[in-house]
């Protein structure tokens, strides 16, 4: 009878904070999704990335209008002719630079601010340039809100951000054809800096320039959700 | 009033009516095909286009549903529908624009939704060429009898309205274009009215002239994702320059954060300064780089396009396709003592010698460089020009591909026979230079080599790839074919550029495997089996690929469609469906056009036949005819585009002469129809002598032009003239014919008939391109011969309709 009593307050506290939580954060339920299918399913496997993406309302970083497909498998319109990358592309080349907790990682082009929460979530400090003044002080609002180890820059990414370099990593997510070399000056030796090319719609190969103390290399990836182009039969 | 008891005052004026209206629609297609290609894509403004134009077949379906009613009211329909298309083509644009129906056709590819708005879009546009064509099909039906000279007023003001429409917007900014063309429109319904309301249309059209001149023109808001539109929210960006031309809207932006440096190399470590760049109908046509960018340092020194000036001095330097001139400006820095640039847009030309002679550091006005305003391949046609040393090639695709936007572009200087020319154009050690970005699946960077391979062996080199190198950053690459073969000295020179710039060599003699990848790798290594297959010639390995990368050539100069209809389903899987618009859009984007036309277009067909009495017979006849009019007429006029286009050099002259002639004539021919016999037996003697004419332009019309390539103009227009003119003449005396039999035998299919032969010109001008793509020139020309066979034989399907007896 005792275990009966102490039963029942224990359900009915536990449904109170699952129904407290789900209205707190009605998408969770959907993230968790997105990890599962959308990340994890595809090949990333970096646990704190996993973990990250989430924590991370993605639905925040997203105009209102946006807000019921935040978490679909597409990139989104954020207004500028920017987008908000697809999320399996955030996951795939934030497993690319690898982030470390005591990282310090530059990002170019914040737009909406989604992949530098990410990145907060897993460096020590994130430095992020945006070009459209619009977009970088909506977004600097919103991760000054969410993190303080972010510190977003409205401006010409082109120069990089001097005074904090050398980073561990960068990321580029406005490319236009040209790697700036104030961006190359500023990367660490052994450093990483990845570049997504394509269509934002369709965002297929990833570049990963590198380091080294003999010069620098880059590598074409293809994301694991594409298999290699091959011959039709 | 009834049919053919109007007043020779009265038919004066509604051919006069007819002929101003024809005008205007024909110049109202032509400036919202601009517009929408401003702001949006121009595969999106055919789009729309080839739906709004359906209008034609819509209102022969209206007249065929309600004829009499329509009749017996049609003294004040015909002004009505003529003056309010006026008002249409004057507001449609700017209500397209406005927050409730504007969408952006990159959203609804992308999934980001926008379908209803299209359809609004699709039925906003549609209206004016209703309106239009309703007042146009009224005419013809209550004039049976005397067709043939309504039809050459609708010809002649068609043909007018071409021009009329290319000298608007060359002259005038695109935004105010429909409001001139508008009040055309509107006052030829307007004189067509009573002498109470003429007088009052007349003044509020005088008084809308006015205000429309007084109009500062408006810029209409862009998509988000033109480039233009991006470059405008870079720091300090700014529109310095704005002109109207032929060719479209040219822009000139400036600002500091607009840099070139196409797959700079990581090396590089100087400052890459901002500038100026020019836009064409909101999208990126060139850099204008500044005569500081012409030292040692040259950006683009530093990239692939290196790799000719490494294999010794090049004195002589042709530059194909130069634009605004940063191919011009590397020769000119690598000593280039005489540079030939061959470049077809002549605004850019008048801007980059005028007002942008400072902002390029006088580049088109250096010592040794010559400008050339024509297409490529007419240039290599001339006997006066010299060999060279190097011919060069602009880089090709954007960084991040086209999403195939270029698939359907007629490219004849990336054609077989134009490589084969270029080759015959150069000194014993000179070469031909090709760069493109890097794309992934691989296919330009894949189809450059294999027409290079495929010249060589046709100009009899034994390995083609003894005389090919080419050079990897990581974004571009850069290849070359020499007539001699590639030294090792050369070969090493390439190497060391290589090893300091971080690129690898890609094709080389004696080259290593690993060599290739040193700086820069490749997750999917399978490109450089395919590379190697294709620079031995192996024309298997063009087979067995997913994309067509075969060779183009100028019966299908396609160089930038790489889609096989038979690999689509591979595609998909591979890369998803939903990334398959953004892979291969311009090719899609055809595909649903041709498909959305053709449901509409069956709709409006069949719905006529609801009401048409079932004792009217020989529908199958009717629709045969006209539909094979229809659609013969577009095949033909498509071809003959497309043929004049790389032959008078000048596309959009070469475009705008043939419409004008073709209508020109064909106006004519239907003038000159009413004075022959009538009956089924001269339509199938015009009908085979039509497809005659045609076989005969099949066989004999691409070794004719190519034999008078190199003609002045005078003699080229003469023979377009003729060409264009002679199968015209008479395809215009089929249309009336069958219209004053039909107006005999069966006067109530005459505007089923209308509707038809609206309907099957829409449908094939996107099916005239697909068949062009897919199979060529020649197949197009041959349907259209055989689309005349069937017309002009039509009757032997119902005598009933087209009684084998002449009609006195």
């Amino acid at each position: 009878m005792l275990r009966r009593k102490m039963l029942i307050p224990f359900l009915l506290t536990m449904l109170i904070t699952v129904s407290f939580q789900q209205s707190q954060d009605p998408y969770a339920e959907k993230r968790k999704q997105m990890v599962e299918d959308q990340i994890r399913g595809r090949g990333v496997h970096h646990r704190g990335i996993l973990e990250a993406m989430e924590r991370v309302a993605r639905h925040r970083f997203v105009p209102s209008a946006q807000r019921p497909f935040a978490y679909h498998d597409r990139p989104l319109p954020i207004g500028f002719g920017q987008t908000i990358s697809q999320p399996y592309i955030v996951g795939y080349m934030t497993q690319i630079i690898d982030p470390r907790p005591h990282y310090k990682v530059l990002e170019i082009g914040t737009g909406s601010g989604y992949q530098a929460a990410i990145l907060a979530e897993l460096a020590a400090q994130v430095y992020t340039i945006e070009i459209i003044p619009e977009l970088g002080h909506s977004a600097e609002h919103l991760l000054n809100e969410l993190y303080n180890n972010v510190i977003v820059k409205v401006g010409d990414g082109y120069y990089g951000w001097e005074e904090h370099a050398p980073f561990d990593a960068i990321v580029v997510t406005a490319a236009s054809g040209t790697i700036p070399p104030p961006l190359v000056e500023q990367l660490k030796e052994g450093g990483k800096m990845v570049i997504p090319v394509g269509s934002p719609y369709m965002t297929q190969q990833l570049m990963l320039v590198e380091k080294k103390k003999q010069g620098y290399t880059t590598r074409s990836l293809i994301p694991v959700r594409f298999v290699p182009f091959r011959r039709s039969e | 009033m009834q049919k053919g008891r109007q007043s020779p005052n009265r038919n004066r004026g509604l051919m006069t009516s007819l002929g101003l209206h024809s005008a205007a629609i024909i110049a109202f297609q032509l400036s919202l095909m601009q517009l929408i290609s401003i702001v949006q894509w121009h595969h999106f403004a055919y789009m729309v286009t080839s739906i709004a134009m359906l209008g034609f077949g819509a209102s022969g379906t209206l007249l065929s549903l309600a004829r009499d009613k329509i009749l017996a009211h049609s003294r004040w329909l015909i002004p009505l529908s003529m003056a309010f298309s006026g008002l249409l083509m004057m507001i449609v644009f700017p209500i397209s624009r406005g927050k409730i129906m504007e969408f952006d056709v990159f959203l609804l590819f992308s999934g980001g939704g926008g379908w209803l708005n299209l359809l609004l879009n699709y039925l906003l546009f549609f209206m004016p060429f209703f309106t239009g064509s309703l007042a146009i099909g009224i005419i013809f039906i209550q004039n049976t009898q005397h067709i043939g000279t309504y039809y050459f007023s609708n010809l002649l003001g068609s043909a007018l309205g071409g021009m009329l429409g290319l000298g608007l917007l060359s002259w005038i900014f695109p935004s105010k274009v429909p409001l001139w063309i508008g009040m055309l429109s509107w006052f030829s319904g307007i004189i067509l009215t009573g002498s109470t309301i003429r007088k009052l249309g007349i003044s509020a059209g005088l008084a809308g002239m006015i205000m429309i001149a007084m109009l500062d023109p408006i810029q209409p808001r862009l998509s988000q994702y033109k480039s233009l539109e991006k470059t405008l929210h870079l720091p300090e960006a700014k529109v310095t320059l704005r002109r109207p031309s032929l060719y479209g809207l040219v822009e000139v932006v400036h600002s500091p954060a607009q840099r070139y440096a196409p797959a700079v190399s990581l090396a590089y470590d100087k400052e890459i300064s901002g500038g100026y760049a020019l836009f064409m109908n909101g999208d990126y046509y060139g850099p204008i780089l500044p005569s500081d960018s012409r030292g040692e340092d040259h950006i683009l020194n530093y990239t692939t396009q290196m790799l000719p000036y490494l294999m010794g001095k090049k004195k002589k330097v042709l530059c194909i396709n130069a634009g605004t001139g940063s191919t011009v400006s590397h020769a000119l820095q690598n000593g280039a003592s005489q540079i030939d640039a061959v470049i077809e847009n002549r605004m850019v030309i008048r801007m980059m010698m005028d007002d942008l002679l400072e902002a390029s550091g006088g580049l088109f006005r250096a010592a040794g460089v010559n400008i050339h305003a024509t297409q490529a391949r007419n240039f290599l046609a001339r006997k006066d020009i010299p060999d060279y040393d190097l011919i060069v090639l602009p880089l090709l695709e954007s960084f991040g591909g086209t999403s195939g936007l270029n698939a359907l572009r007629e490219e004849y200087s990336y054609t077989l026979e134009a490589f084969a020319e270029m080759l015959r154009h150069l000194k014993p050690d000179g070469m031909l230079a090709v760069s493109t970005w890097e794309d992934y699946p691989p296919r330009t960077s894949l189809k450059i080599p294999a027409t290079l391979a495929a010249a060589a062996l046709a100009a009899g080199f034994e390995r083609p790839s003894d005389h090919m190198a080419a050079i990897r950053s990581w974004g571009t690459t850069t290849f070359i074919l020499k007539k001699s073969t590639v030294t090792g000295e050369e070969a090493e020179n390439i190497r060391a550029f290589c090893q300091r710039m971080f690129f690898d060599p890609l094709l080389l003699p004696n080259l290593n495997r690993e060599e290739r990848q040193q700086f820069n790798f490749l997750e999917d290594p399978q490109y450089f089996e395919h590379l190697d297959l294709l620079a031995e010639g192996n024309t298997n390995a063009l087979k067995n690929y997913g994309f067509a990368i075969e060779p183009s050539t100028d019966d299908q100069p396609y160089f930038s469609q790489f889609l096989r209809l038979k690999s689509m389903k591979h595609m998909t899987e591979v890369f998803g469906r939903g990334q398959m618009p953004f892979l291969e859009l311009g090719y899609l984007s055809l595909l649903v056009t041709l498909i959305q036309s053709t449901i509409l277009a069956i709709i409006l067909i069949v719905l006529p036949l609801f009401v048409l009495k079932r004792t009217s017979t020989g529908k199958a006849s009717t629709l045969i005819y006209f539909g094979c009019l229809g659609m013969g007429y577009m095949f033909a006029e498509i071809i003959l585009i497309q043929r004049f286009v790389l032959y008078l050099g000048e596309p959009v002259f070469a475009v705008s002469a043939v419409i004008s002639s073709m209508m020109l004539f064909s106006g004519l021919g239907s003038l000159s129809s009413k004075k022959l016999q009538r009956g089924t037996r001269m339509i199938r003697k015009l009908g085979l002598l039509v497809t005659l004419l045609l076989l005969v332009s099949a066989l004999a019309l691409t070794p004719l032009l190519r034999l008078t390539l190199s003609q002045g103009m005078p003699v080229k227009v003469l023979i377009s003239l003729v060409v264009t003119g002679t199968p015209s003449y008479f395809m215009g005396m089929l249309f009336p014919m069958g219209i004053r039999h039909l107006g005999k035998q069966q006067e109530g299919q005459v505007a089923w008939a209308w509707g038809i032969n609206g309907c099957l010109s829409v449908i094939s001008t996107s099916l005239a391109t697909l068949i062009a793509v897919e199979k060529g020139f020649q197949a197009v020309i041959l349907l259209a011969a055989l689309a005349y066979l069937f017309a002009g034989t039509a009757f032997s399907f119902n005598s009933s309709i087209f009684p084998k007896k002449s009609v006195p």
